[in-house]
């Protein structure tokens, strides 16, 4: 019995132009880990291959190296997917059925009987909110009412693993929250959730562990917590302090940020903090703030890709 | 696990439905059944005098007396079927065509894949939902023209019944090209051309004997002959179709079993190249 909901073993793509035989390597030998019941988020900026790595997890690509397995089967096998709830990108889904069609008929493509999914689809309707929408086309839903809908769509079979590929797209602030809360009760109830997403501020908010992928490889990967762990504090003054005095002040800075008619320093050590805030007052320079800081999850991201 | 795949399956036939609803494919093919059952319901009039003998008025004018009506029945249902045959063959296919590049468009063909359910299953239950869509409308116009003519005649030939299982055959072989042309090209134009000049050329290529002697080379009769045996002999089962309409045997049942292996050996390719693709 595996402990992980998903692993990879230098999982690649390379597509190959049919006519020029031109190769562009999407995926890199990727090795991932994700532990059952866990949150994780893929990162990466556009073009770095998540959406080609989730489908090569959903099978919908064929990978050219390596292997992935979804709770210890190979996930090229149906069976493999039995337990994945998908909610995917860019969906589009046949206008000519209504919402209560659509999670049935996804509902049955998970072998559900029509028993259970005459019990399950009323639930998840008034679960996301469309329990009045019920009998009403797709065609007619708002993109943010068509997402909550197909979020419902990945639940239809009570699945232990949830893959969502950029799952606040077009939602509105309240939606988004429905759909986190949605989402946070899944997590307690100890469903792996994979989520693929540009929402660095998401990401960091919900999932416990991430990978960065950039330019098919991952540059990262471990728990944000630890990711975001790196503390140290922020002193702003007046932009206009002497010259010699700015040099002096960032020569044990660790980086610095003009902000409009501010200079924004930071120290990773409260003793170099200090020594710069003693500079200042001997030279009875005003401080206007100092703020203890993390390390975002954005700052570990932009240094890890700006690192490649 | 066999009633998942039953229930996997009956929602992919009735999502084909479905879409043909929502397309007005299905209800264009019965309006054009119906519309065929009801000029039959008017125009024909037939006065059985006598026994064998009988008066035929068609629109309104009579075609003459001392005729017999079982011929006039099986010739009429011979125009049928060849016009089912040949025109509604036409339509079917043209129908048809989006039926499978509607499926694999992005954004759709993602989330049924990430089902558990096969490229293969999921291929199948679309070719048989398409297969069901345009059968029942067969079905229907058949029998519906079958049963006008047995009541007005009291004449009941049950070889005209076998028009519905020869051109859902063919549309079956037909059809499977479609699948393979949506499968590797995703084109709803060029899934009705290649069905189509398939029909065309049909007739053209069944003309072996002709051709064995008007050709002068022997790679071109090699190559005629080539082409006969490996397309759907569209032709062929025609004229066995309406052969047997007429009450008259059949010679041989080759061209069936030859393009029943075209057809099987065409929904394998699309299997196969369905499987590999990635989306």
């Amino acid at each position: 019995m595996t402990a992980f909901a998903i692993e990879t073993n230098g999982l690649g793509k390379t597509f190959r132009s049919f006519w020029s035989g031109r190769e562009v390597r999407a995926v890199d030998g990727i090795s991932l880990q994700v532990e059952k019941g866990t949150t994780y988020g893929l990162l990466g900026p556009n073009g770095a291959g998540k959406t080609t790595t989730v489908k090569m997890l959903l099978s919908a690509v064929h990978p050219t190296s390596g292997s992935a397995h979804i709770f210890g089967r190979n996930a090229a096998l149906p069976e493999a997917r039995r337990h994945i709830g998908y909610l995917p990108e860019n969906h589009r889904f046949p206008t000519y059925l209504t919402g209560y069609g659509m999670l049935d008929f996804y509902g049955a493509l998970s072998g559900m009987d029509a028993a259970a999914r005459r019990r399950r689809i009323p639930e998840l309707l008034a679960h996301v909110g469309h329990d009045d929408w019920a009998e009403v086309r797709l065609g007619k839903y708002s993109k943010g009412m068509l997402q909550r809908v197909v979020l419902a769509q990945s639940l239809m079979h009570d699945p232990q693993l949830l893959i969502l590929d950029e799952p606040s797209d077009g939602v509105d602030p309240v939606g988004r929250r429905q759909i986190r809360e949605i989402l946070q009760s899944l997590e307690q109830r100890g469903v792996t959730i994979f989520v693929n997403s540009h929402l660095l501020a998401e990401v960091e908010a919900f999932c416990r562990d991430v990978a960065i992928l950039h330019k098919g490889k991952i540059v990262l990967q471990g728990k944000v917590r630890d990711l975001t762990a790196g503390k140290g504090y922020r002193l702003s003054v007046a932009a206009d302090i002497p010259e010699k005095l700015r040099q002096s002040l960032l020569t044990g800075a660790a980086a610095f940020a003009p902000r409009e008619t501010f200079l924004d320093i930071q120290f990773h050590e409260r003793s170099a903090a200090n020594a710069a805030i003693d500079l200042l007052r001997a030279e009875h320079i005003e401080i206007e703030a100092l703020t203890p800081t993390t390390s975002t999850l954005e700052d570990v991201f932009i240094r890890s890709v700006d690192a490649q | 696990m066999p009633n998942s795949i039953f229930i996997a399956t009956q929602a992919i036939v009735v999502d084909t439905f479905r879409e043909a609803f929502a397309r007005k494919i299905f209800w264009g093919l019965f309006a054009l059944s119906t519309l065929m059952i009801a000029f039959f319901l008017f125009i024909l009039k037939i006065d059985i005098v006598q026994g064998a003998t009988a008066t035929i008025t068609l629109f309104g004018a009579q075609t003459g007396a001392n005729v017999d009506p079982g011929q006039v029945v099986r010739k009429t249902q011979a125009g049928i079927a060849t016009f089912l045959y040949t025109w509604g063959m036409f339509l079917a296919v043209f129908a048809s065509a989006g039926l499978i590049p509607s499926v694999l468009e992005p954004g759709r063909i993602e989330l049924l894949l990430s089902k558990p359910v096969s490229r293969t299953h999921l291929l199948l239950g679309r070719y048989l939902g398409n297969v069901l869509v345009v059968g029942g409308n067969i079905a229907y116009l058949v029998i519906g023209i079958w049963t006008i003519l047995g009541l007005k005649t009291g004449i009941w030939t049950m070889e005209f019944l076998i028009a519905i299982f020869t051109t859902m055959f063919l549309f079956a072989v037909l059809l499977s090209v479609v699948v393979l042309i949506g499968v590797l090209f995703e084109s709803t134009a060029l899934a009705v051309m290649i069905p189509t000049g398939l029909m065309l050329i049909s007739p053209i290529l069944a003309q072996v004997e002709t051709m064995d002697r008007l050709l002068s080379s022997e790679w071109s009769r090699a190559l005629w002959r080539t082409l006969y045996h490996c397309l759907p002999k569209v032709y062929d089962i025609g004229k066995m179709t309406m052969d047997l309409v007429m009450g008259a045997g059949v010679q041989s049942f080759t061209p069936v079993l030859t393009t029943a292996a075209v057809g099987a050996a065409v929904l394998s390719l699309a299997i196969h190249f369905f499987g590999r693709r990635d989306f």
